[in-house]
């Protein structure tokens, strides 16, 4: 194996917006500037018996794109958000989101032209959507993961009873998608504690 | 950032990897959080984390604890791991008996962390289940490497370096054990799994 010398590899300046929001985004030490949340910045379930961001009767989706160690072209990013967006998925908003910041409209989850090629090591789309309407999101993320150059790692968030089981769960069965067997559990420890 | 959620591999070798995290909520419970965050490190050391850290400062197993420690801030967000599941209830109870007010969130094989909850009195609130990975999965590393690479969420420990120590183990240049811990330094957080990853190594050496 060849090593570099040390030294070998230097900090360039990060010129333009673009720029630093491709660091920011793919270094977990940087903090995003919007949501105060270290790397690509979003919440999901972390605080969510605090925050009620997805309260009883909604589910959420975290939709790490680029993920695991893939990378992912914007323009990728952007075909996955327009096609839950088309499904009834309701994007987070740029104050909980910062791919949120590169929407014009983040209520459509068109990004802006000039970021379309810019590659990053991963970005999350976040968002909510009715529960009753998590088919609709899983089907259209069944269509376009074909039409993609990378790959997605997918997380689904709701309130849950005590056993850890949630309705939307069922939708998998539907959809022929298996049962999951990992899961980031919030075990409702925070203050005040939301019971939405 | 789901950076602890989507891990791989054989589902017996993930029973052994839990991920531990406290998190502060902005404008509600994110001031002066120091006092909690130690007693957090507290309650960690006391059953027992392998690895933990924060993410400003970096991990245990490659800087001294009182520099972590002496270096929390209201930005710091601690998380660490725990290869057992007697860690977990363990934790839990300690934790709720404190009644910090901060959002504690475990991660892993849910069949062993909702019994783990249970055991330990507290009701889980919300999940982020993980469904896996979509989309071009042919280009993506074998099995045995996204089982290492995937335990660094944040993908800060490369494909390539994980074969270049898997060569130096089979080599009988460095142990599992050490190259474990080499690949460990390079995941700020602190919850890489160096235990998981030995036994990972040894078994595909």
């Amino acid at each position: 194996m060849e090593v570099c010398p040390e030294g070998a590899i230097e900090a360039q300046e990060l010129v333009g917006f673009l720029k630093q929001f491709q660091h920011v985004i793919s270094d977990p030490v940087e903090n995003h500037g919007v949501t105060g949340v270290t790397g690509r910045g979003t919440e999901e379930v972390k605080t969510n018996d605090v925050s009620g961001r997805i309260k009883k009767g909604w589910v959420g989706f975290s939709i790490d794109m680029g993920r695991p160690g893939m990378g992912v072209y914007l323009r990728d990013a952007e075909k996955v958000a327009m096609a839950c967006v088309g499904a009834g998925f309701i994007l987070a908003p740029p104050e909980e989101s910062p791919l949120a910041a590169l929407m014009p409209d983040y209520r459509t989850g068109k990004l802006r032209d000039d970021c379309l090629d810019y590659r990053l090591l991963s970005v999350i789309i976040e968002g909510r959507c009715p529960e009753d309407r998590t088919k609709d999101v899983l089907k259209a993320l069944q269509k376009v993961e074909k039409e993609i150059d990378t790959v997605f790692s997918l997380g689904l968030i709701s309130r849950v009873d005590e056993n850890g089981d949630c309705k939307a769960l069922a939708y998998l069965d539907d959809l022929g998608l298996p049962r999951p067997h990992r899961g980031k559990v919030n075990v409702g420890l925070g203050k005040p504690l939301s019971l939405d | 950032m789901t950076h602890s959620l989507h891990r791989s591999g054989d589902i017996e070798s993930q029973k052994k990897d839990y991920v531990w995290f406290m998190y502060q909520t902005k404008g509600v419970n994110d001031v002066d959080i120091k006092p909690r965050a130690l007693e957090f490190i507290a309650v960690a050391e006391a059953v027992g984390s392998e690895n933990w850290g924060d993410v400003k400062s970096g991990p245990k197993l490659r800087f001294p604890i009182e520099e972590i420690k002496s270096k929390l801030s209201d930005k710091s967000r601690l998380r660490g791991i725990f290869t057992k599941r007697s860690q977990v209830v363990e934790f839990l109870k300690q934790i709720k008996a404190k009644d910090l007010g901060m959002s504690v969130v475990i991660t892993g094989v849910l069949s062993e962390v909702i019994p783990a909850c249970r055991e330990a009195g507290v009701t889980p609130h919300s999940v982020n289940y993980s469904l896996g990975v979509w989309g071009k999965k042919d280009d993506l590393p074998d099995d045995t490497t996204l089982s290492i690479t995937t335990m660094c969420g944040h993908h800060m420990i490369p494909p390539k370096f994980v074969n270049h120590i898997m060569k130096r183990v089979q080599k009988g240049k460095m142990t599992p054990q050490e190259g474990a811990q080499e690949l460990a330094e390079f995941c700020y957080c602190g919850i890489f799994n160096h235990i998981r990853c030995a036994n990972i190594i040894e078994e595909n050496t």
